[in-house]
């Protein structure tokens, strides 16, 4: 599509063909920033690209944000864990303001993220971090002792994340000095959290003008396996408490446009405990679902929300009210091998007859022995499905975890 | 010819095309996938491989159905023109080759079939003049369909065979009903020779379960009576099957009707009659298949004597003796089992006494048991849903008895993985059918078989379940009641030796089919590694047992368990399977041939690397499979042996030893083959 020349000029930062063909269809002008092994593949399908090989930060970051500059682009968005503060600090030198480099990089240190967090009066559960595996022992101790566990009594468990890695990689529960022992060193520093027995969900909110223009809330059926939106009515039940804390959170982040995603906790006497927060699209495809279920493609809604010269009419024609205009739910399942030896795919016969089934992105095995899964890992796929009741698919992506779809 | 006036036959034109009706469910799946090919067709070029696993998933939903072929075809177009060919060989329709196409329709990758299946109804649409398509013609797309059907002549009317089944899974009758559709739309007139060619190799092999080829006669009759249907001189050597089953004699050869029929009997003296018995006799041992008019002319002839009823049975002197010496028993199990609805009965009975095995002691009374047998609610049920209820269920059983009894090489497993349990029908009608006879009372009356494993009772009513995940409906009467039992025992028995190192079957087999399988055992796949292990000692055991030049001219005695790698034509390897080893003789070219037992419903199958299965010309009898010694040894793993005959290892040539080897590495044991198993060999040879 031509695009409009009073509108901004974006960056993609990172590799994602739905964003790409978000933005091809759109009415800004765009260039992808990716390694040079997407170069062939950009100029045979006519896609502006600029070459960067996304490592840590170093004496070179400069050169990205120059260049960026020198071409007229206006903002970079973070398409992924790993460039969220490469945005952060090409948008500073794009935008001339260093605080963002800063902010970004509170984004990417889970630790620091809960202090910011506790220090702007959020509520996070307890949480400490870890240097070695001592650390861990000591902290799960503690925990325990804290809850007046006896010795011999069963641990409560507690949680361990690497620090900057995306969602559910290197995230482990740890419930005996055993699992310690399985964590590998490359993992550390980490972050430990107590555990809390709630309701966890996440949250997607666009941001324009330091206002929230779009909030969806993501019902996790089970952490790590399955998601659905909108939510269900009962966690709906929760949206002008969640949107009062989605606003503090950016009060505390003074984050004035863009995209987050936190997760959240609400315990069982409706208290809500901040988890962590994302500045990057969130995982599980749940933009590609929020456009089965509202029609509106949420990466589109993405650029508009960093386009520093998008107006409030742009934004408010763009974005549906949320929830009522939702035309259904889509949700989708990660699968993983439940059997240690699998020879093939097969979609268990009751899921693909699933009236709520619609398809899947599952490959046939590569290899016959599945590697244990240590942390939470990341699935082998996903399965998605689209239907009218919350309940029922619900109840659906739970059943998927009983099913076998490699065997 | 009218051939839906015979009433055993009247069964409707198989695959029909209906006008289409979408049901509920459909009209969802539907939505979705013009949702899918929207969304596709909407995509930027670069970004539509991501989406054509949608149109693909909601695609084959649509298949499935009720009236999906006829959904998909109208929507060819729209598919075609949103890109699911793009950047694939489907884009190029004018360079499709048809022979390929029975690779694709039954890969194991469910989304090669469903492209495929787009792809030939697209061409359809194209043929139909629907679709004006920019690089094929109507009369192109015409051409390279009924080339389509002729190549998959057998995946239109056989039910799926094992490789389908375990390649396949659900998706195994995709592939047939797509060419149903397709051959109701482009007509038969193109592949009927090789259809008709097809059905001879079929019956050859005497399948008890007769149904796919009567339909397939009866589509054939349909075609010929069809004045719009233009067969061009073809389809001529089908005159001797449509006459068996719709007019074998001279005073039904026009397809009267059986009211008219017996009408004509009633007024007919002795020759006539003796005419009509030999006729009909004829016609049955000619082709296995048995007609409406023949069941009547049996029950009719109860009453002129057993001269005429050995006629028309066409019985030897040796099945003539039988039936006098059984005369009561004979009659009464015409009576309760030979109807128009179950002709085939007739075909047992006459078989089974040719047999003799009436003069084993055991067996008139089991059969007089039989015949007052009360069938349990469970039994009559099964019966019902897989046979319907134009007879009742205790005639069903009755002339599934007959006809086992009659073919034991005639017992298939259907559409199920239960091979085991097929195969152990089948040998024990073949060597010991008065056993049988008790499993057959036992399922049928009490719903429960118990046998004994190493002592321990192991009940079918206890056990948990079987391979096959519900009871299988496919299959034969006796096989319908008996199987589901047999297949928890057998499942059960291997849960037993859960533990126990090596493979399962070396005491499972034994236990379960009867005191005659050898107790010793062996195999030359390595269980935990899947390698290939101890080849040469297998192989010269193998030929110290059963080869007759090794083993002291010795015929084998009695059937053998035995486990051979499937492969498929190309030589790549499917799976295990289990069949029967019966004799290993000299065939009429004075070759070594084993003769063997494939409970697989057509066992003339292309096992690839010139390894073709024999069922017909090299000395078989009826439901025999044969290979030459040696390349049946390269295709198999397991086999059982008397330990106590257990002399030398046979001291086969070098040559002869590499040369199944050979045939192994470059088959089913090429992923398996290690230097340890070559230098195995040489040690072996040395």
């Amino acid at each position: 599509m031509d695009y409009d020349p009073d509108k901004g000029y974006i960056a993609l930062l990172g590799w994602s063909l739905n964003a790409i063909e978000a933005a091809a269809k759109f009415d800004r002008r765009y260039v992808v920033v990716a390694p040079d092994w997407a170069e062939e593949y950009c100029s045979e399908h006519d896609i502006p690209y600029v070459a960067w090989n996304f490592e840590r930060l170093n004496d070179r970051s400069m050169e990205i944000a120059e260049q960026l500059k020198e071409m007229g682009v206006d903002v970079a968005i973070p398409l992924f864990e790993e460039t969220v503060e490469w945005a952060g600090a090409i948008n500073s030198v794009l935008m001339n303001n260093p605080r963002l480099l800063g902010q970004s990089m509170l984004m990417r240190d889970k630790s620091l993220m809960k202090r910011r967090a506790q220090l702007g009066g959020i509520r996070v559960g307890i949480f400490e971090e870890a240097h070695d595996k001592e650390d861990v022992i000591r902290f799960l101790r503690r925990v325990n002792q804290t809850l007046l566990k006896l010795d011999g009594d069963p641990n409560d468990p507690i949680h361990f994340k690497a620090f900057d890695k995306a969602g559910c990689l290197g995230h482990r529960v740890i419930r005996t000095p055993d699992d310690v022992d399985t964590i590998p060193e490359e993992e550390f520093p980490a972050l430990m959290e107590s555990h809390l027995d709630g309701w966890e969900f996440a949250v997607e909110a666009w941001i324009h003008n330091g206002k929230v223009r779009f909030l969806n809330i993501s019902e996790y059926v089970t952490l790590g396996y399955s998601v659905y939106v909108p939510a269900s009515p009962e966690l709906e039940a929760y949206r002008e408490q969640i949107t009062r804390q989605v606003e503090k959170l950016i009060r505390t982040f003074d984050i004035e446009f863009g995209f987050i995603h936190p997760e959240y906790f609400v315990t069982s006497d409706g208290e809500m405990y901040f988890g962590e927060v994302a500045y990057r699209p969130p995982g599980f495809k749940v933009f590609e679902l929020l456009e089965r279920a509202y029609g509106f493609n949420a990466y589109q809604g993405l650029i508009l929300a960093f386009d520093p010269k998008t107006t409030d009419e742009e934004i408010e024609a763009f974005f549906p009210r949320e929830v009522v205009d939702a035309k259904t739910h889509a949700g989708c399942f990660g699968v993983y091998p439940r059997r240690r030896v699998v020879s093939k795919l097969e979609i268990p016969e009751e899921t693909e007859n699933h009236p709520y089934f619609e398809s899947h992105e599952l490959t046939p095995p590569i290899e016959e022995t599945v590697t244990k899964r240590t942390a939470f890992g990341t699935h082998w796929g996903l399965v998605y499905f689209v239907g009218d009741e919350a309940k029922e698919m619900h109840q659906l992506l739970k059943r998927q975890e009983e099913l076998d779809f490699y065997v | 010819m009218k051939p839906r006036k015979c009433t055993s036959c009247s069964s409707a034109r198989r695959n029909s095309i209906s006008t289409f009706e979408p049901s509920a469910a459909s009209a969802a799946a539907l939505a979705r996938l013009d949702t899918a090919i929207a969304v596709l067709d909407d995509a930027l070029d670069f970004a539509k491989p991501a989406r054509i696993q949608r149109v693909l998933d909601a695609g084959r939903k649509v298949l499935l159905s009720e009236g999906g072929f006829a959904a998909v075809e109208e929507r060819a177009e729209a598919i075609e023109q949103a890109g699911l060919f793009a950047g694939s060989d489907w884009a190029q329709p004018n360079t499709l080759v048809p022979s390929l196409t029975s690779t694709s329709l039954t890969s194991p990758d469910p989304n090669i079939v469903v492209i495929e299946a787009i792809s030939e109804l697209r061409l359809l649409a194209v043929a139909g003049g629907q679709y004006r398509h920019p690089v094929i013609s109507a009369e192109q797309a015409h051409h390279y369909l009924s080339q389509v059907l002729a190549t998959n002549l057998t995946l239109l009317f056989t039910p799926p065979g094992e490789a389908q089944r375990e390649t396949q899974g659900r998706l195994a009758g995709l592939a047939q009903g797509l060419l149903g559709h397709m051959a109701a739309r482009i007509g038969f007139e193109d592949i009927v020779d090789q259809l008709i060619e097809e059905i001879w190799r079929i019956v050859q092999q005497r399948p008890i379960q007769t149904e796919p080829v009567r339909q397939m006669i009866t589509q054939i009759a349909i075609c010929q009576a069809n004045p719009s249907i233009d067969l061009a001189g073809s389809g001529q050597g089908a005159d001797r099957l449509i006459s068996s089953l719709f007019g074998p004699t001279q005073a039904s050869r026009e397809d009267p009707g059986l009211e008219i029929y017996l009408q004509r009997l009633g007024s007919m003296d002795t020759g006539a009659l003796q005419l009509e018995a030999g006729g009909c006799a004829r016609a049955m041992h000619d082709t296995g298949l048995v007609s409406a008019y023949h069941a009547e002319l049996i029950r009719h002839l109860l009453d002129h004597g057993d001269h005429l009823l050995a006629e028309a049975l066409g019985l030897s002197s040796t099945g003539r003796d039988c039936l006098l010496c059984y005369r009561d028993l004979v009659h009464s199990l015409i009576q309760a089992a030979v109807t128009p609805h179950t002709p085939q009965a007739v075909y047992g009975l006459a078989l089974m006494l040719e047999r003799g095995i009436l003069y084993q002691q055991p067996l008139a009374p089991a059969l007089w048991r039989q015949l007052n047998l009360r069938l349990c609610a469970e039994a009559r049920q099964r019966l019902s849903i897989s046979f319907g209820e134009s007879v009742d269920p205790d005639v069903r059983l009755l002339q599934g008895v007959l006809c086992i009894l009659g073919q034991p090489l005639g017992v298939g497993q259907g559409n199920n993985p239960t091979c085991q349990s097929a195969r152990a029908l089948s040998m024990w009608a073949y060597n010991d059918p008065d056993y049988l006879l008790q499993m057959v009372a036992w399922a049928a009356r009490d719903h429960e078989i118990i046998m004994h494993f190493e002592g321990k009772p192991v009940s079918s009513r206890e056990s948990g379940a079987g391979l096959a995940p519900a009871a299988p409906l496919d299959l034969d009467p006796v096989s319908t009641l008996v199987v589901p039992h047999l297949d928890r025992i057998y499942a059960e028995m291997g849960r037993l030796c859960i533990g126990r190192s090596g493979d399962p079957h070396r005491w499972v087999n034994p236990e379960f089919h009867g005191w005659w399988a050898g107790r010793g055992f062996r195999i030359n796949v390595d269980v935990a590694s899947g390698q290939v292990a101890d080849l040469g000692e297998f192989l010269r055991h193998f030929y110290a047992s059963y080869h007759p030049y090794y083993n002291g001219n010795q015929p084998l005695i009695h059937p053998q368990p035995a486990g051979i790698a499937i492969t498929d034509s190309s030589a790549r390897f499917i799976g295990w399977h289990a069949i029967t080893i019966l004799r290993v003789t000299l065939d009429p070219q004075q070759l070594m041939r084993v003769f063997f037992y494939n409970p697989n419903n057509d066992s003339g199958q292309d096992w690839g690397n010139n390894v073709v299965v024999s069922t017909a010309g090299n000395g078989e009898r009826y439901g025999e499979s044969s290979l030459p010694f040696e390349q049946f040894a390269s295709r198999l793993y397991i086999f059982h042996y008397d330990p106590l005959e257990h002399g030398e290892l046979a001291s086969v040539s070098a040559e002869e030893l590499e040369r199944v080897a050979e045939h192994m590495k470059s088959s089913w044991a090429e992923a398996r083959w290690t230097a340890a198993a070559t230098a195995d060999l040489q040690d072996s040879i040395t």
